[in-house]
């Protein structure tokens, strides 16, 4: 039964309990490889988080020199291969949305590898497991059609894809603003 | 894995080159310059070390390998582009003091821990080492003759070098020095398998083809180099033919296997010299200025370049605001994805991103 990372946008109350959970994920070495940016930061305080969308065709590792950013089977785009990363950063230039982070020091590159060693064996990522709102949310296919099917939009698109994202991607979204008026249950 | 990693090896586009392609020119070229040099080396083939023939074979294939994965690699168009302006680079300044920190004395490793930096030097430097004695060994660069009693003269691609006591320091040194480095490299390869087994976070990340086994072939390898030093200290000889045929078999093994595990980033590595001087250089050249907040984040030529690869790669990240997204700065990429989602112009708020990095 595959599993997907599932975003609600709009639930995300800023926390970041996302971000210290990433800390304790097996090889993250106590660094967060996320981010939780603010929507209008003069206006309100809405915030969403980001992370590695694990894209279907993945221009880090496209660009990548070392061939050091795997795809696991499961789809997961993972972080740079110690050994192999040669610390050139042109997967930091070529994520089109900004996430890969970079250590000088180490001269290696580290960028969010859903956890891999948890989700695969079907445990959801510290992230998801600790996102007290369900913003971050570890669900079936099944249950994510029927999150689909609650949703009528005319354009059929009721998920962050194109325009949205710059291709498909693994990590399902759902816009913002699209819950309102639902009767969530946290 | 296999949708990004697939390359083909191109056919030579020169219709009057003598090569069918790249890879039989580097076969035949570095075969015909091992035979010279074995040539020279032995004093026109006079000083063969036959025992070691099964060595030779194996780096024969070795060398087969290395140029299957390096070629069809180097194809790949983000490795063609550091190579050649690596290439182009490689007379920096600089180079040397990156080329000692990167490759010698792995200070990178150093700041990803001490207890890796340990183990990657005694497995490192612990296989330089063997390699050092034992190719010229193979292909007779280095032998060694007893004239007068006493004394052997150490001989290098034909010439006497030096003549040193056989009972010196020196002469100690050169008959133990694959001894010396058997024990470098099992203790490195035993820290490596410790912490492999201690520690969860290395446990859940390794596989046993990709990382195990090197380190069992390693280990394969020392342990048997040893037995034969064993055999001939403590009980006379007994089973070295056995032995060291099934030294030379872990050798070849680790041989055929090294172009393609882990092991590959041996021959690989120096392309991090390459990658720092390219940042080096290019980045004193001009930087480029994020299209949203004008902070310079990356070399105009890397940007340029890294949307060349992409669009060999038919991707196209040109957005309707007039910019390529390898075109901002991290921070604005990652505000302008926001921007996209709500509609509200995020990334052209000067409101810096607050709070990102959380205290494990």
């Amino acid at each position: 039964m595959k599993q997907v990372l599932y975003i609600e946008m709009d639930n995300c109350i800023g926390c970041r309990s996302c971000l210290a959970a990433c800390t304790q994920c097996g090889g993250h070495e106590q660094r967060n490889r996320n981010y939780v940016l603010d929507v209008n930061p003069l206006v309100n305080r809405q915030t969403i988080p980001l992370m590695c969308f694990h894209c279907v065709n993945p221009a880090c590792a496209r660009s990548c020199p070392a061939q050091a950013i795997q795809i696991h089977e499961s789809g997961a785009v993972l972080s740079a291969l110690v050994e192999k990363c040669i610390g050139c950063q042109n997967c930091t230039i070529a994520c089109p949305y900004g996430i890969p982070k970079f250590d000088e020091e180490q001269n290696l590159m580290y960028k969010c590898d859903l956890c891999i060693d948890r989700t695969k064996d079907g445990i959801p990522p510290m992230c998801a497991s600790v996102c007290p709102t369900n913003t971050l949310q570890w669900i079936t296919e099944e249950e994510l059609s029927r999150k689909k099917e609650q949703h009528q939009l005319d354009n059929g698109k009721w998920m962050a894809s194109m325009p949205f994202m710059e291709g498909e991607t693994n990590v399902k979204m759902n816009l913002p603003g699209i819950l309102q008026g639902k009767v969530k249950l946290f | 894995m296999e949708q990004v990693n697939r390359i083909e090896i191109k056919a030579n586009k020169n219709p009057k080159s003598a090569f069918a392609n790249k890879f039989a020119k580097s076969m035949f070229l570095s075969i015909v310059a091992l035979a010279i040099l074995v040539y020279f080396g032995t004093r026109a083939f006079t000083h063969i070390d036959l025992n070691l023939y099964g060595y030779m074979v194996g780096t024969i294939v070795f060398l087969g390998g290395f140029f299957y994965r390096f070629i069809s690699w180097g194809e790949r168009p983000p490795t063609k582009i550091i190579l050649k302006k690596g290439i182009r680079l490689l007379f920096l300044g600089t180079t040397p003091k990156t080329a000692v920190e990167h490759l010698a004395t792995y200070r990178f490793i150093w700041n990803r821990g001490v207890f890796r930096w340990t183990q990657h030097l005694l497995i490192g430097w612990g296989c330089v080492l063997a390699c050092m004695v034992t190719f010229p060994l193979v292909f007779s660069w280095m032998y060694f003759t007893m004239e007068e009693n006493g004394f052997y003269t150490v001989v290098f691609f034909g010439m006497d070098l030096v003549k040193i006591p056989a009972e010196g320091w020196m002469a100690f040194l050169s008959y133990n020095a694959l001894n010396i480095s058997a024990v470098m490299v099992i203790s490195g390869v035993s820290l490596a398998l410790y912490r492999r087994i201690k520690n969860m976070q290395a446990r859940a990340e390794q596989t046993f083809l990709y990382d195990f086994l090197p380190l069992y072939l390693l280990l394969f390898v020392s342990i048997t180099g040893l037995l034969l030093t064993f055999s001939n200290m403590v009980l006379h000889g007994v089973g070295q033919p056995v032995i060291s045929l099934i030294h030379q078999f872990s050798v070849i093994v680790t041989l055929i296997y090294l172009p393609f595990g882990k092991l590959a980033h041996i021959p690989f590595r120096p392309m991090s010299v390459f990658a720092k001087n390219y940042r080096q250089h290019y980045g004193a050249e001009e930087m480029k200025k994020c299209k949203v907040c004008g902070t310079g984040f990356v070399s105009v030529e890397q940007s340029n370049d890294v949307i060349d690869v992409l669009s060999q790669n038919q991707m196209q990240f040109q957005m309707k605001e007039g910019f390529n997204l390898a075109e901002l700065c991290l921070p604005c990429r990652r505000k302008y994805r926001i921007s996209r989602f709500t509609g509200i112009s995020t990334h052209e708020l000067k409101v810096k991103e607050a709070n990102q990095n959380a205290k494990g």
